[in-house]
């Protein structure tokens, strides 16, 4: 039973068919015998059928009647075949107009897209078990597909389809044959119209259901005059920009990416709309090995581009790593994070942007003037989704006017150029687009695109902070004590640490966890092998900077990471380094290029974390004022738990009660 | 109310209405799908006064044989002692009837929409009528002059004209939706999917590539005419070329 409650305003309403009444007109101008096409006989082995008429006819009367050349009276006309008012007779499936000697003839008004009424499901399950009483085996396999849904989902009035099938088909049988040729092809022209088969392009994707008819004249009732008045009232509030200026925004923007729209130039290797062919997307994935040149080169064109590209936005990541400013890109990420994300998280994310970015003596301390800065810690009391706009704009602008020129000069740029891959056009053959149409799969489920999606967010996560931040400050002197009580003028000085990191391709702290093989210090691996990875100092200079960690032990009253007790008991030990690390390098290896890949594993994240933040902190109070490297594992948490963590103090967020 | 109580006399005419619903319901079928088939050449070169007036006989029979139908369906769904074999019979009817009178608005609705467009009034409209291939000698029209009523016709209310018969329609399904509490979901088909395939229907038919086939082809081609199924006769000739 179709719902009848519901007013089906049909398809009059929707936009794009307000054509149909005009290819209607143009159809009733051909029938004319003195100035309409001119028909032919179909010759079949059976009789022959009047009112054909060849390709090449139709374009030539639209051409002139309309007088336009050749080329777009065929696009008219594969319009008129695409909406089925004529149909082809070889070659039924593709619904175009050959300007040949290909025959073609009109359809009935009664299978004329015109009628205001959807299309029936009920209408093609009669004609789909017609076919069947017809001849077993006849229908193909997506209209067999179809048949099998509409059983299901027909079933009730499935006695009824069937019976009115065998009772059409009886009726056709009272035709002659010609006639009943004719209407056959009618029919099956019509079904290939409303539901085409893959492969065939149809024209009646009609759109959404309007509740009104945009071509029906509107009564002038107050109502209308009151719409009238409050539309003209909201024109004139709108911000007005200059007409040169938009104007020269529009051309800008044409020259800019003339060549990547793919309606100007063809996309390469083939546009997958056209041939059937997904590489072009298979290729254009958002986390692919190599990205395509035209998608490197879109980088180029401004700060934006590059920071919606995923893969724009790694490349920017290791480039920011490399000149350790990534907070400000990880500051970033986590405002969208916060913007994009549920509202209940907000008041959590905020929270850790603060400890994390913003707080004096941040682990990941970012440049933003005081002003701004004091607005939103303001914010910060009620927090909500903008409430990190201003200073995500600061830094964005930072990023732009700064880091972006420098990163498309920088050599992480030319290499990912270089790297990027080229693809040649396609060029398929008509038989080569054909099997293309008959091999068309569905595309990835949004589903599997959303897991891989988290997981790639689950990767980065997993390789924790990078920054070179968080190591300077423990290496640069302090004139405090506490972070937590006072200013820190630490990140003034980092940049002179910078100069002593070395860059080199070892990992330190692998080796480190490797010789501990305590399952903390493999959690601690796991939360850090990513900065590890990039903090990649010589043996040596570890080595000296335990040693000096060892001397320092004594002094203070916060426990020492294990991992810097162990390392330092074990070169006390006397180990020598090389063979250490010689040993130790398949797993370096292999942890390096697991390290980043490795998940949080199964201890609660914000647990961990909770103690990493504790532990930074309590870290900073005894650095000598030597500049030391310290390795990562100095921000690790640390394994004694109970003294640690009641010495540590968090960071008290200004907005939080002092309770503790 | 004891099913033992009935007497036989009732139970006997009680079947006896039911299969009268039946036979009227196949005969609402085979006169709507003449209609149709006589529908589908409106407004081409066949088109005409003849036409439209066989349509108007032909739509006049389905009227008198959906109001009768309805009558009686509805007294039998209404009726209060009901056998529970009975029940669902009556309400798989009441459905399929329900189906074919919506097809058969929607023809109606399409047939005054056509007669609309190609309104034939006078001479220079034929010249507007599009030019199917059609030749139009059909019986078709005698095909549904064939079906009768499964009862004697006393009450003989004047068919209305399309457009009033199109609304009547309307509000007669508003009104069988409404009046009678028949779930549609409960009523499922009598025959499994692709039964209708292997029917004795199917006699040596050519499908329409066969009768395709154009005369230019040389002889000795026998383009898909050995693999069906039924097709002896074909396949012998095939192998004597």
């Amino acid at each position: 039973m179709t719902i009848k409650n519901v007013h089906d305003h049909g398809q009059r309403h929707r936009p794009r068919v307000a054509c149909l009444k005009k290819v209607e007109a143009l159809m009733l101008e051909m029938q004319d015998p003195t100035s309409g096409v001119k028909s032919q006989t179909q010759r079949l082995v059976i009789t022959t059928i009047p009112h054909a008429l060849t390709g090449e006819d139709v374009a030539a009367w639209i051409a002139k009647r309309f007088n336009v050349e050749i080329s777009e009276a065929c696009a008219i006309g594969t319009m008129m075949v695409a909406f089925g008012f004529i149909y082809p007779l070889r070659d039924h499936k593709r619904l175009l107009l050959k300007p040949d000697a290909s025959l073609y003839r009109f359809q009935t008004p009664y299978f004329w897209p015109v009628q205001q009424w959807p299309v029936e499901d009920t209408d093609y399950a009669i004609y789909l078990a017609k076919r069947n009483i017809r001849k077993k085996g006849v229908l193909d396999l997506y209209e067999q597909e179809q048949y099998n849904n509409l059983h299901k989902w027909l079933n009730h009035k499935w006695d009824f389809i069937v019976m009115q099938a065998k009772e059409q088909y009886r009726a056709g049988k009272e035709r002659k044959k010609p006639d009943r040729v004719v209407f056959d092809c009618q029919e099956r022209a019509y079904w290939v119209v409303h539901r085409p088969p893959p492969g065939t392009v149809s024209a009646m994707d009609l759109g959404l259901l309007r509740l009104v008819d945009p071509n029906q004249k509107e009564t002038k009732t107050p109502d209308f005059f009151r719409r009238i008045i409050i539309f003209t009232e909201q024109c004139i509030m709108r911000p007005r920009v200059k007409s040169s200026v938009s104007l020269g925004a529009i051309v800008k923007y044409m020259t800019t990416f003339k060549s990547h729209d793919p309606f100007f130039a063809p996309v390469l290797p083939s546009n997958p709309w056209l041939t059937d062919d997904a590489t072009y997307w298979d290729i254009n994935m958002p986390y692919v090995d190599h990205p395509t040149r035209m998608r490197v080169e879109r980088w180029t064109f401004s700060f934006g581009e590059l920071l919606s590209d995923p893969l724009g936005r790694d490349g920017f990541r290791l480039f920011l790593k490399k000149e350790f400013s990534s907070e400000n890109l990880a500051f970033w990420e986590a405002c969208e994070d916060v913007k994009w994300g549920t509202a209940a998280t907000i008041h959590e994310k905020a929270q850790q942007i603060y400890k994390t970015f913003l707080a004096r003596g941040a682990p990941r301390w970012i440049n933003i003037d005081g002003k701004t800065m004091e607005v939103t810690v303001r914010g910060l009391k009620h927090p909500h989704r903008f409430v990190l706009d201003a200073a995500q704009t600061h830094i964005y602008m930072l990023m732009k006017k700064d880091k972006y020129g420098r990163y498309i000069k920088s050599p992480v740029y030319k290499d990912i150029q270089t790297k990027a891959i080229d693809p040649g056009p396609h060029n398929f053959s008509p038989s080569q687009l054909e099997q293309n149409a008959r091999k068309r799969r569905p595309s990835l489920s949004p589903i599997i695109v959303r897991q891989l999606e988290e997981e790639q967010k689950a990767k980065l996560a997993a390789s924790g902070p990078v920054d070179m931040t968080q190591l300077c400050r423990f290496t640069a002197p302090v004139p405090h004590l506490a972070v937590y009580s006072g200013l820190c003028e630490t990140q003034s000085t980092a940049s002179p640490c910078f100069a002593a990191l070395p860059n080199s391709a070892a990992c330190p702290s692998p080796i480190s966890v490797a010789i501990d093989s305590t399952p903390a210090s493999e959690r601690r691996f796991d939360m850090h092998s990513g900065t590890t990875s990039h903090f990649p100092s010589i043996a040596e200079s570890i080595e000296t900077s335990v040693g000096g960690a060892g001397e320092e032990e004594s002094p203070t009253p916060v426990a020492r990471p294990r991992m810097t007790l162990s390392l330092s008991r074990l070169l006390r030990r006397g180990c020598n380094a090389s063979s250490v690390f010689a040993s130790l390098s398949p797993k370096c290896s292999v942890a390096a290029g697991s390290g980043r890949v490795q998940p949080l594993g199964t201890e609660p994240q914000p647990h961990t974390q909770h103690r990493r933040l504790a532990n930074f902190f309590q870290i900073k109070v005894d650095i000598p004022p030597e500049c030391r490297i310290y390795p990562i594992d100095s921000e690790d948490e640390e394994e004694s738990p109970g003294s640690a963590r009641g010495a540590v103090k968090e960071i008290i967020c200004p907005w939080e009660s002092i309770t503790k | 109310m004891n099913h033992w109580r009935r007497s036989v006399g009732e139970l006997q005419a009680r079947r006896r209405q039911v299969t009268e619903c039946e036979q009227a319901l196949a005969a609402l079928s085979k006169v709507t799908a003449c209609f149709q088939q006589m529908a589908s050449s409106l407004g081409s070169n066949t088109d005409g006064s003849g036409l439209r007036e066989e349509l108007a006989e032909i739509r006049a029979m389905a009227h008198r044989i959906y109001t009768g139908l309805h009558r009686r369906l509805i007294a039998l769904l209404t009726e209060t002692e009901q056998a529970q074999e009975d029940r669902e019979q009556v309400e798989r009817l009441w459905v399929l009837f329900l189906s074919g009178l919506e097809t058969f608005q929607k023809d109606l609705r399409k047939t005054s929409s056509l007669q609309e467009l190609f309104p034939l009034t006078q001479r220079r409209d034929r010249s507007a009528l599009v030019k199917t291939g059609y030749s139009g000698e059909s019986e078709v029209a005698a095909r549904a002059a064939t079906v009768q009523t499964p009862w004697v016709c006393v009450e003989d209310e004047p068919c209305p004209d399309l457009q009033t018969q199109i609304s009547r329609m309307d509000s007669l399904l508003q009104e069988m939706l409404q009046r009678v509490n028949v779930p549609v979901w409960t009523v499922e088909a009598t025959q499994k999917a692709w039964v209708e395939v292997e029917k004795e229907e199917q006699e040596e038919d050519e499908t329409l590539e066969d009768l395709m086939q154009v005369e230019v082809v040389s002889q000795d081609s026998v383009t898909g005419c050995c693999h069906h199924l039924n097709c002896r006769l074909s396949c012998l000739l095939c192998l004597l070329s």
